[in-house]
């Protein structure tokens, strides 16, 4: 078999939710795709972003990434970087709650750093004297 | 690896190419690696539940050796939009592939996307759509598009799109970030409105600093900083910056910014703030993550710092510099000795226009102009094209560098921290067989 297919739904996490019903009530009702909207006399431009389902990549704390990171960015967010030292993705995950409002439990970020360190780290250029 | 290696690799990943003989081979390793992995996690169905999204791998994960960047990138159709490279998918971030960059104008569907909130506009009524002009004004307006259409002189102007962090993924070290190619810019004509009408006709006050701009993209938490821009007043008053209804004679494909986007030529597309939907007069600097933090450079002539010594002082990003790329050949593309070849791409700048574009088939060792394309104006990207015929068999180091009407040419070494203003000379290591 080439393909290996593993797509399941989940219950929404709460937080995903009030998102989407908060993105959602901020559009008009109209959900229809016209490519060629806009044009003409028509008044209202509109169109359904499709579904591209990111691939996360399993990990250590994969659930708490998940949890935590996924409600604002898809998991191509971190699929799409090259290899990064710790000290990097320690850093950009600060950068998330610090910068972006991140609500990312205390304990928890600790674990996303592994995760992304997991899937995503590389050993710091070793510091040691050349022989 | 050899700096020259690294180059070509890279080369062949954001060529654009898809599916290739390395694919399959990375597709299995990565299978394997991924099974292994599955069962020292114990299996996905006791994390199942607590995850919120359809979870797909029919797509081999990267879990080792082989880096992404070996992978051919995805390909997405979004809607008003072609095929693109799918950077990612929420917000949407897609690129534009290289051989749409052979025209002086970028395709409207073509054109590369770039939201940084994931509440991105996806329903816009005209009838109830509104430019907000407010703040230190006499006169705040609310103006509908075909208000913008009616009441103000429409003017246009071929300018380059650019996003700051075009070219990324070539910096090395890497940097975190959008891991663009050299797909995130595109070549347009755009129609409008001039900032400055709009802004005369509210009446700014003499106490006037700066002009803040927001699009009707709104944060994902009540956190995260609403994404807006500023620009000096004499800027936003200085008759080029325009707001745009129009893009090569259509209205804007909503993912670029429908119904009006500002176009601040010559300066990065971070700046031409999509979905435009309040301008709002300032007496004091914008205070926001996205001018404070965000899309800055290192405060020196070259905007550049080093890894071990990051510049103590940035300032936002401004201006683009002056950069080339090659379209073609296609890294992929194998050369035969004796063979005539097309050799092309794009020169791009800021707000003085490309007058040279030179070639080197040696490695730096000996240039030759290239041949221009149509001048479109100062604000436009310049295409080039040159003809050659590689005389014997070997490896050839390929280089273009462009020179601009002020006299500026592009740098032999740059690295920043956010990977931004990619101006380096650029080179492609070809086989010539």
């Amino acid at each position: 078999m080439r393909k290996w297919k593993a797509a399941f739904v989940c219950a929404s996490g709460a937080l995903g939710l009030i998102v989407a019903v908060a993105v959602h009530s901020q559009q008009p009702t109209s959900q229809k795709s016209r490519r060629s909207a806009n044009t003409g006399s028509s008044q209202e431009n509109s169109i359904t972003l499709p579904q591209y389902p990111a691939e996360i990549t399993p990990g250590p704390n994969m659930e708490v990434f998940s949890k935590d990171c996924l409600v604002c960015h898809s998991a191509r967010y971190v699929s799409m970087q090259p290899r990064f030292p710790k000290s990097v993705w320690q850093s950009e995950v600060k950068k998330m709650i610090d910068a972006y409002g991140a609500v990312i439990p205390e304990g928890d970020q600790p674990l996303i750093v592994d995760y992304l360190v997991a899937v995503k780290g590389i050993e710091t250029p070793a510091a040691t004297p050349t022989k | 690896m050899s700096d020259a290696l690294w180059v070509t690799h890279i080369f062949r990943w954001w060529g654009g190419a898809v599916g290739n003989a390395n694919q399959e081979l990375t597709y299995m390793r990565g299978r394997r690696r991924f099974l292994s992995t599955l069962i020292s996690v114990g299996g996905f169905a006791a994390l199942s539940p607590t995850l919120g999204y359809t979870l797909d791998l029919s797509i081999a994960p990267d879990l080792g050796a082989p880096p992404a960047e070996s992978r051919a990138r995805e390909l997405a159709r979004y809607p008003q939009k072609t095929e693109l490279i799918l950077l990612t998918d929420r917000p949407p971030q897609l690129e534009t592939p290289l051989n749409y960059f052979r025209t002086d104008l970028t395709p409207n569907d073509a054109f590369f996307v770039r939201w940084h909130l994931s509440g991105i506009p996806t329903t816009v009524d005209l009838q109830t759509f509104r430019l907000e002009v407010g703040g230190r004004v006499s006169k705040p307006l609310s103006l509908s598009l075909s208000d913008l259409q009616s009441k103000f002189e429409a003017v246009s102007v071929v300018a380059l799109a650019q996003c700051a962090g075009n070219s990324r993924s070539l910096f090395e070290p890497r940097v975190p970030g959008g891991q663009w190619g050299n797909g995130a810019m595109g070549n347009a004509r755009w129609k409008g409105v001039r900032l400055k009408d709009v802004l005369d006709a509210a009446g700014v006050m003499s106490s006037a600093l700066q002009v803040g701009l927001r699009g009707l993209d709104v944060p994902p938490l009540p956190k995260t900083p609403r994404f807006e821009k500023s620009l000096a007043i004499d800027h936003a008053r200085d008759g080029e910056v325009m707001i745009a209804y129009e893009i090569n004679g259509a209205p804007l494909p909503m993912l670029n910014g429908f119904p009006i986007r500002l176009v601040v030529p010559g300066w990065y597309a971070t700046y031409w703030v999509k979905s435009l939907s309040s301008v709002t007069v300032l007496d004091q600097p914008l205070k926001t993550f996205w001018m404070d933090k965000a899309y800055r450079i290192a405060d020196n002539a070259d905007a550049n710092e080093e890894p071990q010594h990051l510049a103590p002082v940035t300032v936002p990003i401004g201006q683009m510099s002056v950069h080339s790329i090659f379209v073609s050949p296609d890294p992929d593309e194998s050369l035969h000795a004796g063979q005539r070849y097309q050799l092309a791409g794009v020169a791009t700048d800021g707000v003085a226009g490309i007058r040279r574009v030179e070639l080197s088939k040696d490695g730096g060792q000996t240039w030759s102009d290239a041949t221009l394309g149509s001048d479109l104006g100062k604000y436009s990207w310049r295409l080039w094209q040159a003809q050659w015929t590689p005389p014997e068999k070997g490896t050839y180091r390929l280089m273009v560098r462009a020179t601009n009407n002020a006299g500026e040419t592009q740098r032999t070494s740059q690295w920043n921290r956010s990977g931004y203003q990619r101006d380096v000379i650029e080179h492609l290591d070809v086989v010539v067989l």
